[in-house]
Protein backbone atom coordinates (compact mmCIF):
# COMPACT_ATOMS: atom_id res chain seq x y z
CA UNK A 1 0.00 0.00 0.00
CA UNK A 2 1.72 2.93 -1.14
CA UNK A 3 0.82 6.52 0.42
CA UNK A 4 1.08 9.40 -1.81
CA UNK A 5 3.90 11.59 -1.19
CA UNK A 6 2.99 15.49 -0.56
CA UNK A 7 3.00 17.39 -3.78
CA UNK A 8 5.44 20.48 -3.59
CA UNK A 9 2.90 23.29 -5.31
CA UNK A 10 3.88 26.42 -7.05
CA UNK A 11 1.70 28.53 -4.11
CA UNK A 12 3.51 26.57 -1.63
CA UNK A 13 7.13 26.81 -2.47
CA UNK A 14 9.03 29.53 -1.36
CA UNK A 15 13.16 30.42 -1.94
CA UNK A 16 14.86 29.64 1.13
CA UNK A 17 17.59 32.25 0.50
CA UNK A 18 14.70 35.09 0.47
CA UNK A 19 14.12 34.29 4.39
CA UNK A 20 16.32 35.07 7.02
CA UNK A 21 13.87 34.54 10.10
CA UNK A 22 14.73 31.63 12.49
CA UNK A 23 12.85 27.83 11.64
CA UNK A 24 9.61 27.43 13.44
CA UNK A 25 8.88 23.97 14.79
CA UNK A 26 5.39 22.33 15.35
CA UNK A 27 6.55 20.76 18.53
CA UNK A 28 10.04 19.62 20.20
CA UNK A 29 10.21 16.93 18.84
CA UNK A 30 11.07 18.24 15.46
CA UNK A 31 12.67 20.80 16.71
CA UNK A 32 15.15 17.63 18.47
CA UNK A 33 15.41 16.80 15.49
CA UNK A 34 16.66 20.04 13.08
CA UNK A 35 17.94 22.23 15.98
CA UNK A 36 20.14 19.58 17.38
CA UNK A 37 23.63 17.95 16.64
CA UNK A 38 24.07 14.17 16.17
CA UNK A 39 25.45 13.77 19.78
CA UNK A 40 22.01 13.72 20.86
CA UNK A 41 21.45 10.75 19.84
CA UNK A 42 22.68 7.38 21.39
CA UNK A 43 25.67 6.80 19.05
CA UNK A 44 27.92 4.06 21.32
CA UNK A 45 28.62 1.31 22.05
CA UNK A 46 29.56 -0.01 18.68
CA UNK A 47 30.91 -3.00 17.15
CA UNK A 48 33.82 -2.61 15.20
CA UNK A 49 36.10 -5.09 13.42
CA UNK A 50 39.46 -5.04 11.48
CA UNK A 51 39.27 -5.65 7.84
CA UNK A 52 41.30 -8.95 7.75
CA UNK A 53 38.52 -10.29 10.22
CA UNK A 54 37.00 -13.69 9.04
CA UNK A 55 33.05 -13.48 8.05
CA UNK A 56 32.57 -15.94 10.32
CA UNK A 57 34.36 -14.50 13.48
CA UNK A 58 32.91 -11.21 12.56
CA UNK A 59 29.06 -13.22 12.29
CA UNK A 60 30.05 -14.57 16.21
CA UNK A 61 30.85 -11.67 17.39
CA UNK A 62 27.54 -10.07 15.95
CA UNK A 63 25.24 -12.72 17.31
CA UNK A 64 27.15 -12.43 20.70
CA UNK A 65 26.93 -8.67 21.07
CA UNK A 66 22.90 -9.41 19.44
CA UNK A 67 23.63 -6.81 17.14
CA UNK A 68 23.13 -6.36 13.40
CA UNK A 69 25.94 -4.22 12.09
CA UNK A 70 29.52 -4.24 12.65
CA UNK A 71 32.07 -1.52 11.63
CA UNK A 72 34.86 -2.39 9.17
CA UNK A 73 37.95 -0.49 10.07
CA UNK A 74 41.59 -0.53 9.59
CA UNK A 75 44.60 -0.73 11.20
CA UNK A 76 44.34 3.15 11.53
CA UNK A 77 40.80 3.10 12.63
CA UNK A 78 39.26 4.34 9.14
CA UNK A 79 36.23 2.87 8.40
CA UNK A 80 36.02 0.98 5.35
CA UNK A 81 33.05 -0.88 4.98
CA UNK A 82 30.28 -1.81 7.45
CA UNK A 83 29.15 -6.06 7.68
CA UNK A 84 25.16 -6.01 8.31
CA UNK A 85 22.94 -9.13 8.71
CA UNK A 86 21.03 -7.96 4.95
CA UNK A 87 24.92 -8.64 3.80
CA UNK A 88 25.02 -12.08 5.90
CA UNK A 89 21.22 -12.84 3.66
CA UNK A 90 22.75 -11.69 0.56
CA UNK A 91 26.56 -12.46 0.11
CA UNK A 92 26.96 -15.18 2.91
CA UNK A 93 24.36 -17.41 3.38
CA UNK A 94 23.60 -19.34 0.34
CA UNK A 95 27.22 -19.69 0.04
CA UNK A 96 28.63 -20.01 3.85
CA UNK A 97 30.82 -22.72 3.20
CA UNK A 98 32.64 -20.86 0.42
CA UNK A 99 33.01 -17.12 2.31
CA UNK A 100 32.68 -18.46 6.18
CA UNK A 101 37.33 -18.05 6.13
CA UNK A 102 37.26 -14.80 3.50
CA UNK A 103 38.05 -11.62 5.52
CA UNK A 104 35.13 -9.66 5.90
CA UNK A 105 36.14 -7.13 3.49
CA UNK A 106 35.19 -9.33 0.90
CA UNK A 107 31.44 -9.03 1.43
CA UNK A 108 30.65 -5.69 3.31
CA UNK A 109 29.06 -3.41 1.86
CA UNK A 110 32.13 -0.39 0.63
CA UNK A 111 31.67 3.05 1.83
CA UNK A 112 28.78 3.56 3.34
CA UNK A 113 26.92 6.33 3.52
CA UNK A 114 27.90 8.48 6.97
CA UNK A 115 26.96 11.69 8.43
CA UNK A 116 29.17 13.82 10.51
CA UNK A 117 28.29 14.49 14.45
CA UNK A 118 27.60 18.03 13.43
CA UNK A 119 24.99 17.23 11.14
CA UNK A 120 21.07 17.25 12.66
CA UNK A 121 19.62 14.12 13.45
CA UNK A 122 16.78 14.81 10.62
CA UNK A 123 19.30 14.07 7.82
CA UNK A 124 20.44 10.96 9.31
CA UNK A 125 16.91 10.18 9.57
CA UNK A 126 16.43 11.51 5.90
CA UNK A 127 18.93 9.57 4.81
CA UNK A 128 17.99 5.74 6.34
CA UNK A 129 14.38 6.34 4.30
CA UNK A 130 15.59 7.73 1.23
CA UNK A 131 18.83 5.16 0.70
CA UNK A 132 17.12 2.34 2.63
CA UNK A 133 20.21 2.19 4.93
CA UNK A 134 19.25 0.95 8.36
CA UNK A 135 22.95 1.88 9.87
CA UNK A 136 24.24 4.86 9.16
CA UNK A 137 28.14 5.65 11.12
CA UNK A 138 28.76 8.93 12.50
CA UNK A 139 32.17 10.71 11.85
CA UNK A 140 34.18 13.70 13.25
CA UNK A 141 35.16 16.55 11.89
CA UNK A 142 38.57 14.95 11.19
CA UNK A 143 36.57 12.12 9.81
CA UNK A 144 37.05 9.67 12.92
CA UNK A 145 34.51 6.72 13.45
CA UNK A 146 32.60 8.24 16.69
CA UNK A 147 29.37 5.79 16.86
CA UNK A 148 26.55 4.63 14.47
CA UNK A 149 23.24 5.24 14.25
CA UNK A 150 20.63 2.36 13.82
CA UNK A 151 16.98 1.24 14.28
CA UNK A 152 16.57 0.71 17.73
CA UNK A 153 18.50 4.25 18.89
CA UNK A 154 15.78 6.11 16.72
CA UNK A 155 13.00 4.33 17.95
CA UNK A 156 14.41 5.22 21.76
CA UNK A 157 14.60 8.65 20.99
CA UNK A 158 11.52 9.26 19.40
CA UNK A 159 9.87 7.25 22.11
CA UNK A 160 11.31 9.59 24.60
CA UNK A 161 9.37 12.60 22.89
CA UNK A 162 5.48 10.27 22.29
CA UNK A 163 5.14 8.71 25.56
CA UNK B 1 -0.05 19.55 14.00
CA UNK B 2 3.89 18.90 14.87
CA UNK B 3 5.52 15.32 14.19
CA UNK B 4 4.49 14.32 18.14
CA UNK B 5 0.82 14.50 17.02
CA UNK B 6 0.70 12.92 13.49
CA UNK B 7 2.51 9.63 15.36
CA UNK B 8 -0.05 9.68 18.07
CA UNK B 9 -3.05 10.25 16.06
CA UNK B 10 -2.38 8.91 12.62
CA UNK B 11 -3.28 5.30 11.80
CA UNK B 12 -1.08 2.76 10.82
CA UNK B 13 -2.49 3.27 7.52
CA UNK B 14 -0.89 6.41 6.80
CA UNK B 15 2.44 4.24 6.70
CA UNK B 16 4.56 2.97 3.27
CA UNK B 17 3.15 -0.82 4.10
CA UNK B 18 4.81 -3.43 2.88
CA UNK B 19 3.55 -7.00 1.51
CA UNK B 20 4.20 -9.54 4.02
CA UNK B 21 6.32 -12.61 2.92
CA UNK B 22 4.58 -16.16 3.79
CA UNK B 23 5.86 -19.10 4.20
CA UNK B 24 4.14 -22.47 5.31
CA UNK B 25 5.74 -24.62 8.70
CA UNK B 26 7.20 -27.03 6.66
CA UNK B 27 9.51 -24.41 4.48
CA UNK B 28 13.26 -24.96 4.40
CA UNK B 29 15.41 -21.87 6.16
CA UNK B 30 16.57 -21.48 2.48
CA UNK B 31 13.67 -20.57 0.36
CA UNK B 32 12.91 -18.09 3.44
CA UNK B 33 16.42 -17.05 2.41
CA UNK B 34 15.71 -16.66 -1.08
CA UNK B 35 12.04 -15.47 -0.94
CA UNK B 36 13.33 -12.62 0.83
CA UNK B 37 16.49 -11.66 -0.91
CA UNK B 38 13.97 -11.69 -4.21
CA UNK B 39 11.34 -9.30 -2.37
CA UNK B 40 14.48 -7.30 -0.37
CA UNK B 41 12.52 -7.61 3.10
CA UNK B 42 14.18 -9.41 5.98
CA UNK B 43 11.47 -10.47 7.78
CA UNK B 44 8.77 -13.82 6.90
CA UNK B 45 5.96 -15.02 8.18
CA UNK B 46 5.12 -18.31 9.37
CA UNK B 47 1.44 -18.58 9.14
CA UNK B 48 -0.58 -21.88 9.47
CA UNK B 49 -3.45 -23.08 6.56
CA UNK B 50 -5.64 -19.95 7.52
CA UNK B 51 -2.80 -17.38 7.26
CA UNK B 52 -2.73 -16.73 10.88
CA UNK B 53 0.64 -16.31 11.88
CA UNK B 54 2.88 -19.29 13.66
CA UNK B 55 5.95 -17.64 13.88
CA UNK B 56 8.55 -15.33 11.80
CA UNK B 57 12.06 -15.87 10.49
CA UNK B 58 14.28 -12.30 10.45
CA UNK B 59 17.66 -11.86 9.03
CA UNK B 60 19.10 -11.80 12.66
CA UNK B 61 17.83 -15.42 13.47
CA UNK B 62 19.31 -16.56 10.11
CA UNK B 63 22.70 -15.13 11.16
CA UNK B 64 22.46 -16.57 14.80
CA UNK B 65 21.23 -19.84 13.26
CA UNK B 66 24.39 -20.09 10.88
CA UNK B 67 26.60 -19.45 13.69
CA UNK B 68 25.34 -22.24 14.99
CA UNK B 69 24.68 -24.64 12.81
CA UNK B 70 26.54 -24.28 9.13
CA UNK B 71 23.85 -27.19 7.65
CA UNK B 72 21.18 -24.43 8.87
CA UNK B 73 19.76 -23.44 5.49
CA UNK B 74 18.14 -27.50 5.45
CA UNK B 75 16.74 -26.94 8.19
CA UNK B 76 12.43 -26.42 8.21
CA UNK B 77 11.24 -22.93 9.61
CA UNK B 78 8.86 -24.55 12.03
CA UNK B 79 11.88 -25.78 14.38
CA UNK B 80 13.50 -22.20 14.19
CA UNK B 81 11.26 -19.55 13.72
CA UNK B 82 11.09 -17.10 16.43
CA UNK B 83 7.47 -17.47 18.12
CA UNK B 84 6.91 -13.83 19.36
CA UNK B 85 6.38 -11.03 17.16
CA UNK B 86 4.38 -8.03 17.53
CA UNK B 87 1.25 -6.83 15.57
CA UNK B 88 -1.08 -3.59 15.00
CA UNK B 89 -3.80 -2.83 13.32
CA UNK B 90 -4.52 -0.72 10.25
CA UNK B 91 -6.62 1.86 12.73
CA UNK B 92 -4.10 1.84 15.28
CA UNK B 93 -2.11 4.91 15.87
CA UNK B 94 1.58 5.03 14.71
CA UNK B 95 2.86 5.43 17.88
CA UNK B 96 1.67 1.92 18.83
CA UNK B 97 4.46 0.71 15.80
CA UNK B 98 6.48 2.82 17.84
CA UNK B 99 5.70 1.26 21.16
CA UNK B 100 6.34 -2.34 19.83
CA UNK B 101 10.07 -1.59 18.43
CA UNK B 102 11.08 0.34 21.38
CA UNK B 103 9.56 -2.43 24.01
CA UNK B 104 10.02 -5.85 21.96
CA UNK B 105 13.75 -4.78 20.32
CA UNK B 106 11.78 -5.72 17.20
CA UNK B 107 12.24 -3.94 14.14
CA UNK B 108 9.64 -5.91 12.02
CA UNK B 109 5.48 -5.29 13.49
CA UNK B 110 3.44 -7.36 11.51
CA UNK B 111 -0.23 -5.73 10.67
CA UNK B 112 -3.17 -7.85 11.09
CA UNK B 113 -6.74 -7.60 9.82
CA UNK B 114 -9.68 -8.00 12.78
CA UNK B 115 -9.26 -11.86 11.96
CA UNK B 116 -5.45 -12.04 12.91
CA UNK B 117 -5.01 -12.92 9.90
CA UNK B 118 -1.40 -11.49 8.75
CA UNK B 119 -2.05 -9.08 5.96
CA UNK B 120 1.40 -6.42 5.60
CA UNK B 121 4.62 -6.09 7.07
CA UNK B 122 5.52 -2.37 8.84
CA UNK B 123 8.79 -1.75 10.99
CA UNK B 124 11.91 0.92 10.66
CA UNK B 125 11.37 2.02 7.50
CA UNK B 126 8.42 2.91 7.11
CA UNK B 127 8.52 4.83 10.31
CA UNK B 128 11.75 6.20 9.03
CA UNK B 129 10.03 7.46 5.17
CA UNK B 130 7.38 9.17 7.38
CA UNK B 131 9.79 10.58 9.72
CA UNK B 132 11.16 12.06 6.53
CA UNK B 133 8.95 12.65 4.38
CA UNK B 134 8.05 15.40 7.54
CA UNK B 135 11.60 16.69 6.86
CA UNK B 136 11.75 17.12 2.80
CA UNK B 137 14.50 19.70 3.27
CA UNK B 138 16.75 17.66 4.97
CA UNK B 139 17.85 15.19 2.27
CA UNK B 140 22.38 15.09 3.31
CA UNK B 141 23.69 15.50 -0.45
CA UNK B 142 27.11 13.71 -0.83
CA UNK B 143 30.04 14.73 -2.73
CA UNK B 144 31.05 11.60 -4.74
CA UNK B 145 34.78 11.44 -4.65
CA UNK B 146 36.69 13.19 -7.88
CA UNK B 147 33.13 14.36 -8.65
CA UNK B 148 33.19 17.48 -10.88
CA UNK B 149 31.55 20.79 -10.42
CA UNK B 150 31.57 21.80 -13.45
CA UNK B 151 31.76 19.51 -17.34
CA UNK B 152 34.78 19.92 -19.55
CA UNK B 153 32.59 20.80 -22.83
CA UNK B 154 29.13 22.42 -22.94
CA UNK B 155 26.44 19.76 -22.54
CA UNK B 156 24.22 19.16 -25.89
CA UNK B 157 25.16 20.93 -29.48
Amino acid sequence: MRRKRRKTTEASFSDPLSDYSPPEFDDDLEEALCDNDMTVMALTPMVTVNVETTVNKTMQILAEHGVACALVIDDEQKLHGVFTERDVLDKVAEQYHMVKDLPVRVVMTHEPMCVYAMDMPAKALNMMATGNFRHVPVLDFDDKLIGVLGPRRVTGFLSKYTQ
Amino acid sequence: MGLREDILSHPVSELDLREVLILSPEDTVQSAVRLMRLKRLGCVMVVDEKGIPLGKFTEHRLLVLLVEDSQALLRPLKDVMVTEWASVKLDDPIAKVLDAMQNHGMRFVIVVDDDGKAIHLTGQRGLMEYIADHFPRQVKVHMIDDAKLYMDQREGA
